[in-house]
């Protein structure tokens, strides 16, 4: 039996010398147990063997217990009672002595408590629900059926786009083998470059999504977002609707539109929320959008009393969740994004608003994050607050009070863990400065509260080596920016930009590697918000397209809006700049100008 | 009849399952052991003699011709369409012996005398060699193993049988590795037989790999065999030890298998081909891999061509005259638009059915006879038929799945009436529910007292019958003891069967919404059962190996379909009701004539376990699928295989062709449904009708015929169905 052990397991003869025992059989000769064993194990495989009967036509996959009853009634042998279990039953192991055991877990029961306990809920009732799987041999994309590219598929495809290729030539070969003899017409399958090609219902949809997402009927919107987050098949839409967002959120940044920008930010995280999705392709446009939300200088026209705050602490939430989402190695993007928030810390003049946004950001990216980044800055920030909540301006009193709520918040858990009590009122003040007695207050709240609300420092965190930052700035005003990256968010006041664009202009900036494809955008303003379809018949968006949102809070609408760029430095690329007129201008110019890969106004190191 | 009793549990006593080849199920549950002569009768695989046995162990209702259903229906005379008398006469002694011997041994004591007047019969059957029955029918073939041979020549045998297969020419080849895996097997058992089990350990371990794929499973079971004590009583062993062992070879092949065996002088090899292989040689060329693969699998082998033999009436019925009335009222309906248009459609499909000359009479098999509900529903399927989209490969169907919610594993079986109203389907929790899938409720029949006071002259009489207030969307039906296999709907959805682990097979009122009848002729689990077309008759398989034929009115089965090596897993009526199809775990599938009860076909190439069989309504293509994921199509007028598709992923449970034959749907475990271009099939099978002498070409299809795949979110199909306008019905539980 030991030969085929791993093929089928057996009865060890040790274990019919346990079980002699435990009948009080206690002398049993080696021979004769082995002879048991065998002979047990044989009947057993057989129970088994026709046991794999009553699961196949019970159309199941896994052997149960019944099944096992069942076939012991069938040989006429007593059923063994009281095993009838719908779920695996774990053998426990324990050893000792010597001896190694495998037994079942059989605890007793207390009666009073299986009689007093509250009854279980009653197993649903069994119901039959009837959907289209196909109509006239199409399947429709709802909810009941599967996506027509699972996420799988769209991971894959997107981290090894490749992998089509060699997965085509294998196809065709393969053909090719088999194909002999045989009247072969089929025409072999060429992918299309330009996969956009939406079907008139598709852009129907695009176009009801859109304007629901954006208008002003609330229970409408509700109803788009809704799809947006659960319907299946929406890949072919994505990249039209992440650059509607992109472009909704650039031009609302420049107008204010608090309202818009909110419901942007709601439709992206819709997308996000979408199980059949995967959004890594695309996410050079949504990660600035909403970065933009997050740490722009200014959200809305009257910023002392909109309550753009939530705004970002919403964009915040959905940044931590594109991280848990997205985050490799090889794309190291909560390296950038934690980068682009700290820096902005470390900079002296950045406005409230925009600390307020990457403290946020920073916090949503879990303790270890907020220790290592928000920690060293607490006094500086401290000191900041404590300035402005002197000082006389009514905006910045505010701005400095939401900081220190935010603030009280999200550091006092991560404190109770790095110190150690007692915590006296004076140890803070001289760390915290101005926010120390009420961190102490908090802190000491947080100890005294259930073990349970503790907050784990094991989120995962990358190392962050402080790597010569690429920032693209121009003038001495701060930035935030990522390294070697393709996305650059930048917040800073006006410098005169890259070329001579005409005010009330608008820059999108696209680069791509040699082979150019041909891009064409086209416009259409839809309730203030610019729809901009960028159709792009290279490898749609996977490298090939850079899109730079310039959020310069100072910025008035209509005025040069300026970006820069850092695109990858390796290959000779060609970077496009597509002027596309702002929405105030009522006629559409699309220029596309191409320039060697030259050095852009930035910093490559 | 059959007072055997429930099981009766014998502690740790494992009971002895002698399985004779054939009619197993009735000797089981008693633990005998049937006399060597029966044994010979049920072994011998002359299925004339098996019917015979099953037609003695009728039932009184089924030896005396007379009307078989009493009642509105009067159904035309003799279902039982075998003369007992003129049976008996023929019967030789031998046989009467043995199955008087077999009812003593059953206590089935007024049979036997029944049978004993019947038959003029009276000596005395020998009991002593009853005595000795178990133990000497077991050892008796068992020992046909004993041989002195040397165990260490055996592996030496073997090679050089291997190598001399290797070194053949192309040509004969693959024709002659056939009778590499029987000998390999019957050398493992000899060699376990003679107690020599390390060498036979080392044996199998060694050279398992010289084996095809599907071959690997059987000998994974086979190893289980190490001791002497072991084989008897195991299913693949008695497979092995009581059948021969089929394989077809060309003249030249044999003869060149023969020069190797007379050269190589004595040893085990020749001995096994001899005793233990059929070797069926036909004149022609050899065969290709492909041709020897396409039908290779099955636990006996290939089918002998001479079993294939018998002519099929493979046409459909003519049609009885739809009613003037519902002509009439579909005129009125369509306001006379057309009808130009629409006469000579109907005219094509009258005449199709007038002129086929591969139709059985009508009268072959007694029919129920037409009541006025079954001619309106006639008539209603009719209009239908008009309305039917044509599907092709360029319009394909509407697909609309019903998924079960919160049932995951539960679901044991499905049936969708023929006329998509309703769907019934069984649960492992021994219930049946049965649920309307149109806005009509299910209604249930008044009171007695009630329906006296109905005005039976009234049109809607039917109409009133029902009681209005029990209108529910679903309902159960209780009754069984365990897990329900199987569910059938009588195409006037007034009657529901079904069967189950309880080995009893019920027969349901779908209007009084009760258990009429009970039947007990399986002892063991029913895997299937299934309706006739026609209703009155239904089929049923199970794990006793038999297919049975019964009649709704007798208790009794009018046939027992003997012959399979392992379970009978899944049973199909032929649209003309004159031939059912069995598939079986021993991966063959088999079609029986109900007239009398013989095997006309057996069709050897599944891989596995046939799971699901599907007629197509022209009448002439089975199609099968199962366990090893490929649908096979076969033409039944010759027995050949004639399509293979293969694209599923895991086990097919459901197949199912459109109304027009032009589409085959299947749909299993991986959670997809598939639609195949069945005309091509037929398109390429007209080609080459002539060539009927030896196997055409398979058709190895896996995306050719492939038309759609639809995949489903974690839901498999258990079921499928055509509705009568081409749209495809298909039902699963949702898992999780």
């Amino acid at each position: 039996m030991s030969d085929d052990s791993q093929v089928a397991p057996s009865f060890p003869p040790d274990s019919i010398k346990v079980v002699a025992e435990s009948i009080g059989i206690s002398s049993i000769g080696d021979d004769v147990a082995k002879e048991v064993a065998e002979e047990a194990t044989f009947r057993l495989r057989l129970l088994v063997q026709d046991g794999m009967k009553y699961m196949h036509h019970g159309k199941r996959k896994r052997f149960s217990t019944c099944d096992f009853d069942n076939v012991l009634k069938m040989k006429n042998i007593e059923p063994l009672y009281g095993l009838q279990s719908v779920e695996h039953i774990p053998f426990r192991f324990a050893s000792g002595g010597g001896r190694e055991l495998h037994f079942l877990e059989d605890k007793e029961l207390e009666i009073n408590e299986m009689v007093t306990s509250q009854t279980p809920r009653l197993p649903l009732q069994m119901t039959l629900k009837p959907h289209w799987l196909a109509i006239d041999g199409v399947q429709p994309t709802i909810p009941e059926n599967p996506p027509p590219i699972t996420k799988d598929l769209q991971k894959k495809d997107s981290v090894d786009p490749a992998a089509k290729l060699t997965a085509q030539q294998d196809h065709k070969d393969q053909k090719h083998i088999h194909g002999r003899g045989m009247k072969s017409i089929e025409t072999v399958k060429v992918k299309q470059l330009a996969t956009h090609e939406l079907s008139a219902e598709q852009q129907l949809y695009y176009k009801e999504i859109t304007e629901a997402c954006v208008g002003s009927d609330e229970p409408k919107r509700g109803e788009a977002l809704h799809s947006l987050a659960f319907d299946p098949g929406l890949h072919q839409m994505v990249p039209r609707l992440c650059t509607f967002i992109a472009e909704g959120i650039r031009v609302n940044v420049v107008q204010k539109n608090l309202a818009l920008l909110i419901y942007l930010m709601r439709m992206a995280k819709a997308l996000l929320d979408n199980q059949t999705l995967y959004l890594e392709k695309y996410l050079h446009e949504l990660v600035p959008s909403v970065m933009t939300c997050i740490v722009s200088r200014q959200l809305c026209m009257k910023p002392d009393m909109d309550n753009h705050w939530a705004l970002r602490d919403f964009a915040a939430r959905l940044i931590s969740q594109i991280c848990k989402n997205y985050n490799t190695t090889t794309n190291g993007l909560q390296t950038r994004i934690t980068r682009v928030f700290s820096k902005c810390l470390n900079t002296e003049r950045t406005p409230l608003s925009s600390v307020y946004g990457a403290v946020a950001g920073l916090s949503e990216l879990g303790p270890e994050v907020t220790k290592v980044f928000v920690m060293p800055k607490l006094k500086a920030l401290s000191d900041k607050i404590e300035q402005c909540m002197e000082g006389m301006n009514a905006y910045d009193k505010n701005a400095a009070s939401h900081i220190k709520g935010l603030l009280l918040k999200t550091v006092a858990p991560v404190l109770k863990t790095l110190r150690n009590p007692p915590d006296t009122v004076n140890d803070y003040k001289a760390e915290y400065g101005y926010l120390g007695p009420q961190l102490q207050v908090a802190v000491v709240k947080a100890r005294q509260a259930p073990p349970s609300t503790a907050t784990t420092l094991t989120a995962p965190i990358r190392a962050i080596t402080p790597t010569t930052t690429r920032i693209i700035q121009q003038g001495s005003m701060p930035g935030i920016g990522g390294i070697g990256s393709r996305t650059v968010v930048v917040n800073k006041p006006p410098t005169p930009g890259i070329s001579s664009q005409q005010p009330g202009q608008k820059v999108i900036i696209m680069t791509s590697r040699p082979p150019t494809p041909s891009q064409s955008v086209s416009t259409e303003t839809v309730g203030g918000v610019m729809k901009t379809a960028v159709v792009n018949t290279g490898a749609p968006c996977t490298t090939g397209l850079t899109t730079v949102t310039v959020n310069p809070g100072s910025l008035a609408a209509g005025s040069l809006s300026q970006a820069t760029v850092a695109p990858q430095a390796t290959t000779h690329q060609t970077t496009k700049y597509v002027v596309v007129s702002a929405p105030n201008q009522p006629s559409i110019k699309t220029e596309i100008k191409e320039e060697p890969d030259t050095p852009q106004p930035m910093d490559l190191t | 009849m059959a007072e055997l009793g429930g099981p009766t549990y014998a502690p740790l006593t494992p009971a002895n399952p002698t399985i004779i080849n054939g009619l197993a199920a009735v000797d089981m549950q008693t633990g005998q052991h049937l006399p060597p002569q029966h044994q010979q009768v049920m072994s011998g695989g002359e299925h004339g003699l098996v019917s015979m046995v099953a037609a003695t162990v009728m039932p009184p209702p089924a030896a005396t011709p007379d009307q078989p259903s009493s009642g509105p229906t009067g159904a035309a005379p003799g279902a039982p369409a075998l003369p007992q008398d003129a049976q008996a006469n023929t019967v030789d002694r031998h046989t009467l012996v043995a199955v008087l011997q077999f009812l003593k041994n059953n206590g089935l004591k007024r049979t036997e005398d029944f049978l004993r007047q019947e038959c003029n019969f009276f000596d005395i059957v020998d009991d002593e060699k009853q005595g000795l029955g178990g133990d000497t029918e077991v050892s008796s073939v068992l020992s046909a193993y004993k041989s002195e041979g040397d165990p260490a020549k055996y592996e030496d045998a073997y090679k050089a049988l291997h190598s001399f297969i290797e070194k053949s020419l192309d040509p004969y080849k693959h024709e002659v590795a056939q009778v590499l895996y029987p000998v390999f097997v019957h050398m493992y058992l000899e060699l376990v037989y003679n107690g020599h089990e390390e060498v036979a350990k080392n044996f199998l371990e060694r050279l398992k790999g010289t084996q095809e794929e599907y071959y690997q499973e059987d000998i994974h079971r086979l190893s289980l065999v190490t001791n002497r004590e072991h084989m008897s009583g195991y299913q693949i062993m008695d497979n092995f030890r009581s059948s021969q062992f089929t394989i077809r070879l060309s003249r030249d092949t044999y003869s060149h298998l023969k020069r190797f065996l007379t050269e190589s002088g004595g040893g085990p090899v020749p001995r096994i081909i001899h005793d233990r292989l059929y070797l069926d040689v036909y004149e022609g060329v050899p065969r290709t891999k492909a041709q020897v693969m396409a039908t290779a699998g099955a636990q006996e082998g290939e089918a002998p061509r001479q079993v294939n033999k018998a002519k099929i009436y493979y046409g459909l019925l003519k049609e009885p005259e739809i009613p003037n009335l519902a002509m009439e009222e579909e005129e009125g309906e369509e306001e006379g638009d057309k009808p130009k248009k629409k006469k000579p459609k109907k005219d094509a499909l009258q005449k199709s059915k007038k002129n086929d000359p591969n139709a059985p009479p009508g009268n072959r098999i007694p029919l129920p006879e037409l009541r006025d509900i079954d001619r309106m529903e006639r008539a209603k399927a009719f209009r239908d038929t008009l309305k039917r989209v044509t599907l092709q490969k360029d319009t394909l169907p509407s697909i609309c799945f019903y998924t079960f919610l919160n049932a995951t594993g539960n679901i044991t079986s499905v049936d969708i009436s023929d006329d998509s109203s309703i769907l019934a389907y069984g649960t492992s929790d021994s219930q049946i529910r049965v649920q309307s899938i149109t806005p009509i409720k299910l209604r249930c029949m008044k009171s007695a007292e009630q329906l006296s006071d109905i005005d039976k002259e009234a049109d809607d009489v039917l109409v009133r019958m029902m009681d209005e207030r029990t209108a529910e969307p679903v309902r159960t039906l209780l009754g069984h003891a365990g897990p329900v296999y199987s569910v059938s709907m009588s195409p006037d959805r007034n009657l529901l069967l079904s069967a189950g682990e309880d080995g009893t097979i019920r027969l349901w009122s779908l209007q009084t919404w009760t258990c009429l009848v009970v039947y007990k002729g399986h002892i063991f689990p029913v895997w299937d059962v299934r309706f006739s077309p026609y209703g009155y008759y239904f089929a049923s398989g199970g794990h006793d190996r038999t297919g049975r034929l019964w009649a709704t009115d007798h208790h009794q089965p009018l046939r027992i379909f003997a012959g399979h090596f392992s379970d009978v897993d899944v049973v199909q009526f032929h649209p003309n009701s004159n031939y059912v199809a069995t598939g079986s775990s021993d991966r063959s599938i088999r079609v029986w004539d109900c007239l009398n009860g013989n095997c006309v076909r057996v069709l050897t190439g599944h891989k596995d376990i046939v799971d699901a069989l599907a007629f197509s309504p022209c009448g002439r293509f089975l199609a099968s699928a199962g366990g090893d994921k490929r649908v096979l199509v076969w033409d039944m007028a010759h027995g050949h295989l004639i399509a293979e598709m293969a694209s599923h992923t895991s086990t097919i449970y459901a197949i199912a062709f459109s109304r027009d034959c032009n589409i085959l749907a299947s749909g299993g475990m991986d959670n997809c449904v598939k639609l195949w271009d069945f005309s091509r099939v037929m398109e390429d099978n007209h080609e080459d009708d002539t060539n009927v002498a030896n196997n055409p070409d398979v058709k190895r299809c896996n995306e050719s015929l492939l038309l759609g795949t639809f995949p489903t979110k974690n839901t498999p199909v258990l079921a499928a169905h055509f509705t009568r306008r081409n749209v495809l019905l298909v039902a699963g539980p949702f898992d999780g």
